[in-house]
């Protein structure tokens, strides 16, 4: 364990969808500031495991502690009231909402930062303030990922869980996306990334996660993920 | 010409007002509210109790009776129902909502007294003042209607558009899930949204008093009317949905210039008018292809739904993850035959009067079984089962009274033109989501009820046609016989049809659709054939119904009362026969307690408790009789568990020995 605080800390979490079990015995702590790296095969659990821990997914036992609250059964709301950003994989924003609309249902629980919020995203995506009055649905791709991350750059959130921000991103895009956490983790907030590109993934965390059918296969430090670990767990094709 | 256009716009601002309440409640919740009938009355209700009973000035009465009482209710049935409905499958939703419509007339009628009239005004003073544009007559009260729908219309725009509460709503609308991700609080946002629309329901009652009258049936018509203009409307498209009220309002006006008001024809086509119009959107559905109904949601939304299948349309295992198998839970056989004893014993120890109703009792029950094989095991929400009871009964009537023929042969031969008109709707109805089948077979049943059973020959003053019995069930207990062995008989057949190819194909099919056509069954069949036999039983307990009054009487077969019937249905259980047979006792038993050994002003009381219990489902959606059994069956499990079980394997897997080294393990 590190001297640092812990931030986040899952107990134990087990999760099913109806009868099918699709995370257990899953546990581990993230400290402030830390940056986790969750990797996996397609279906290991990666997703449901952000879900769980921002309150979507009810677990069906464990118990998940943030800031030195129990959150196991809180709602999406307050999960996020505590501080806890989810960006959920493919495109997490509101389609039949403006895309200044979806700015400001970022700042829903903003309080005291909502001063200076909005300006702060269309810096960083100029491209978003040029459409602030198009409906996010009929953003291109791309566009709706980086609305999806604005969301979480124009606030400071204390933890942001990123799930495969970068899927289907052009090379540019995605630079853009780790440039974007790395700002975040600049800021003081810690990341739970959920990556598809492993070896990014693993350069920009310190710890590692690795998910194989629903338990925790491997964990250490990023560096010690080499790429045996990677081809053991995720296969040749994954490791891009 | 302009006369009829301003009055049907009148109307139509009615009609506007209630399907933009339905609208929002359905897009934000995801609860289509049969109960919006009974809301609206029970704050016109109260409106009048403080206007025309105690005598308050009408913008005081308005502000009280819209600015808090009807917030409030709305508040109050969000806290108490709605709330726990958010994931329930669709037949539970609607039957809660039925309990809603069901039992809040009576609790209303119990606080502030029956009224023995209908006539009340509306927001305008009486006596009304009377303008003429251009050559029409335009009253007072049509104009507070335009104005009503101006300012709603004015004050919806502005708060969905501008305000944070309003963009909250839109985002709730979009994605639930994202929206909670945001940090917006659901149960926060939906009460908000209940007390809003109900409001405007409460608006809606008010305005339609003047016209329609201050009563349950009143406001169900306008209900019923507003489904039309939301079924335009796709059931989420707001503007969409005013327009349609609108247009609906003038067209069903301007038809009336055509049309010789004394004739009655006339007098059956005019109600029918909306449900013309609600049957020809959804066939325009039907035939365009699949429909779903799911409020829209986003792909967040979709990916943390849990594909509950099929059981779950009427019994949702979400509740309890780690239960047991899909067992089946139903009573054990002993207490079901047991029960078919006690029953069987009834008519013989009870005197003439409990006689009578126990043998009512069991005809209903009859009936029910055809909600039993369509809603239980064939997962379909059909509306209109009363319906085709009431036409099996009132062929059977005529063929036996006018032809001469035997009764029985009579109800037999009665149900084979329900059975086609039951194949045509299971067909037209295949590629429907849930909501559409309801508000299909609803339409239907309303559509037969205003075109058929008010016609004169038909309906007799309330009398029906005649309907012998056997000559060798002229007495109640031979009949009574006769009755339960025609139940034993379906409800065998039932059984058998549930172990049967045909049945497991229907279970696989309530299941998952997708995966039974996988699989290769043939779905188009196995609901043809359940539509066919559930319309053959509704038809045949129909028949009965009406031998057991010896007289078809239609009033017996209002639609809205089939709903009523579901809902009891539903509340013992839906997927057994003895369900059926409970409820169907129950349904005549406990009014008749009330009525013998209750003062009078009781006599509401078990209404209001069949609408409490179809309420409660939403908590315990397997019905009374399942918790009932899993509460026995638990009992004898406690008592049964001497040994303990083998411990379970361990589910976590053992390390293997090529597992690469350097990470800790968990
Ligand atoms: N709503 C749901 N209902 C039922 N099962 C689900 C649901 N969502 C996910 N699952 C199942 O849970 C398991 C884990 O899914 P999850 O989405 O967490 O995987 P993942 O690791 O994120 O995969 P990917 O890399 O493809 O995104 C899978 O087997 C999946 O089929
Ligand atoms: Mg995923």
């Amino acid at each position: 364990m590190s001297t640092t605080t812990t931030l986040l800390s899952v107990h134990g979490l087990e999760v099913r969808y109806g009868p099918a079990l699709a995370l257990s015995g899953v546990s581990f702590d993230v400290p402030e500031k830390g940056a986790l790296a969750v990797l996996g095969a397609n279906g290991a659990g990666k997703s449901t495991l952000a879900r769980t821990l921002s309150g979507l997914v009810p677990p069906v036992a464990g118990r998940v502690a943030f800031a030195g609250r129990d959150i196991t059964a809180a709602s999406p709301s307050a999960v996020r009231r505590a501080g806890l950003v989810h960006l959920p994989e493919g495109r997490g924003v509101f389609p039949g909402l403006t895309v200044h609309e979806n700015l400001r249902m970022a700042l829903t629980a903003a309080g005291a930062e909502r001063a200076g919020a909005m300006d702060r995203a269309f810096t960083i995506f100029p491209v978003l303030a040029e459409r602030r009055r198009q409906r996010a649905g009929t953003l291109s791709g791309g566009e709706q990922q980086m609305l999806g991350l604005a969301r979480a750059l124009m606030i400071s959130p204390r933890l942001v869980i990123a799930d495969e921000l970068s899927l289907g991103l052009a090379p540019t895009l995605v630079d853009v996306v780790f440039e974007s956490l790395e700002r975040a983790r600049a800021a003081g907030a810690a990341i739970i990334m959920i990556e598809q590109f492993a070896h990014r993934a693993l350069e920009f965390a310190d710890r590692c996660l690795v998910l194989q059918r629903g338990t925790v296969a491997w964990s250490g430090p990023a560096g010690a993920a080499g790429d045996e670990v990677l081809r053991h767990y995720l296969g040749a094709a994954e490791t891009a | 010409m302009l006369q009829y256009v301003l009055a049907g716009l009148a109307l139509g601002a009615i009609y506007a007002i209630a399907s933009a309440s339905l609208v929002v409640t359905y897009a934000s919740s995801g609860v289509f509210n049969f109960a919006f009938g009974a809301m609206a009355f029970s704050v016109a209700r109260f409106y009048y109790f403080l206007h025309t009973e105690n005598g308050w000035p009408i913008t005081a009465a308005a502000a009280v009776s819209l600015g808090m009482f009807a917030p409030a209710l709305g508040a109050l049935l969000y806290w108490l129902l709605f709330r726990h409905l958010l994931l329930r499958p669709p037949l539970i939703k609607i039957v809660a909502t039925i309990g809603v419509s069901v039992a809040l007339p009576p609790a209303v009628d119990l606080v502030f007294g029956k009224l023995p009239n209908t006539t009340a005004p509306g927001l305008a003073p009486v006596p009304l003042t009377v303008f003429h544009p251009f050559g029409a007559t335009v009253t007072m009260d049509q104009v507070v209607n335009y104005l009503g729908l101006a300012v709603v219309l004015v004050v919806g725009v502005t708060v969905l558009r501008f305000t944070d509460a309003g963009l909250r709503v839109r985002a709730m609308v979009d994605s639930a899930a994202l929206s909670g991700l945001s940090g917006v609080n659901a149960s926060r946002v939906s009460l908000g949204v209940w007390a809003a629309t109900t409001t405007l329901a409460g608006l809606a009652g008010i305005l339609v008093a003047p016209t329609a009258g201050l009563s349950t049936d009143g406001m169900t018509y306008l209900m019923a009317a507003a489904f039309a203009a939301v079924v335009a409307a796709r059931l989420t498209n707001l503007p969409a949905a005013v327009l349609a009220a609108l247009a609906m309002g003038v067209f069903t006006t301007v038809v009336q210039r055509y049309l010789d008001p004394e004739s009655a024809l006339s007098a059956q086509i005019v109600p029918s008018i909306p449900f013309g119009f609600m049957l020809l959107f959804l066939l325009y559905y039907a035939l365009r292809g699949r429909v779903r109904d799911e409020p829209a949601g986003g792909a967040l939304d979709r990916a943390i739904r849990v594909e509950d299948g099929g059981a779950a349309r009427t019994a949702p295992r979400a509740a309890t993850p780690a239960g047991s198998p899909h067992g089946h839970r139903s009573l054990p056989t002993v207490a079901k035959a047991a029960g078919l004893v006690a029953v069987a014993a009834l008519p013989l120890v009870l005197d003439e009067y409990w006689a009578g109703l126990a043998v009512t009792g069991l005809a209903l029950s009859l009936v029910l079984l055809s909600y039993t094989l369509a809603t239980g095991e064939g997962g379909m929400i059909w509306l209109c089962q009363i319906t085709f009871a009431g036409l099996g009964a009132l062929t059977a009537a005529e063929l036996a009274t006018t032809y001469g023929w035997h009764p029985l042969a009579a109800v037999a031969a009665g149900a084979l033109p329900v059975v086609v008109l039951g194949v045509v709707i299971g067909l037209l109805t295949l590629k429907l989501g849930d909501l559409y089948v309801a508000l299909v077979t609803l339409t239907f049943g309303l559509l037969v009820q205003t075109l058929v059973f008010t016609r004169d020959r038909f309906y007799n003053y309330g009398q029906g046609v005649a309907m012998p019995r056997p000559g060798f069930a002229e007495d109640d207990r031979v009949f009574a016989y006769l009755t339960l062995a025609a139940f034993a008989l379906i409800a065998l057949f039932i059984v058998n049809f549930r172990r049967s190819t045909a049945g497991l194909a229907m279970a696989a099919v309530r299941w998952s659709e997708d995966g039974a056509r996988t699989v290769g069954l043939s779905i188009v069949r196995t609901k043809l054939l359940v539509s066919a036999m559930a319309a053959c039983i509704a038809a045949v307990g129909g028949g009965f119904l009406a031998m057991n009054a010896q007289a078809a009487m239609l009033d017996t077969y209002n639609v809205f009362g089939g709903l009523v019937w579901l809902a009891v249905l539903v509340t013992i259980g839906s997927r057994s026969p003895v369900a059926a047979l409970v409820a169907g006792l129950g349904f005549h038993f406990l009014p008749g307690v009330f009525q013998t050994h209750l003062p009078s002003a009781w006599a509401e009381v078990p209404v209001l408790l069949f609408g409490v219990g179809a309420i409660m489902v939403a908590k315990d959606p397997d019905g009374v009789l399942a918790m009932h059994a899993r509460q026995l069956r638990g009992l004898v499990d406690r008592w049964a568990r001497h040994r303990p079980a083998a411990s379970p394997a361990p589910l976590a897997a053992t390390a293997s020995a090529s597992e690469p080294t350097g990470g800790e393990r968990p």
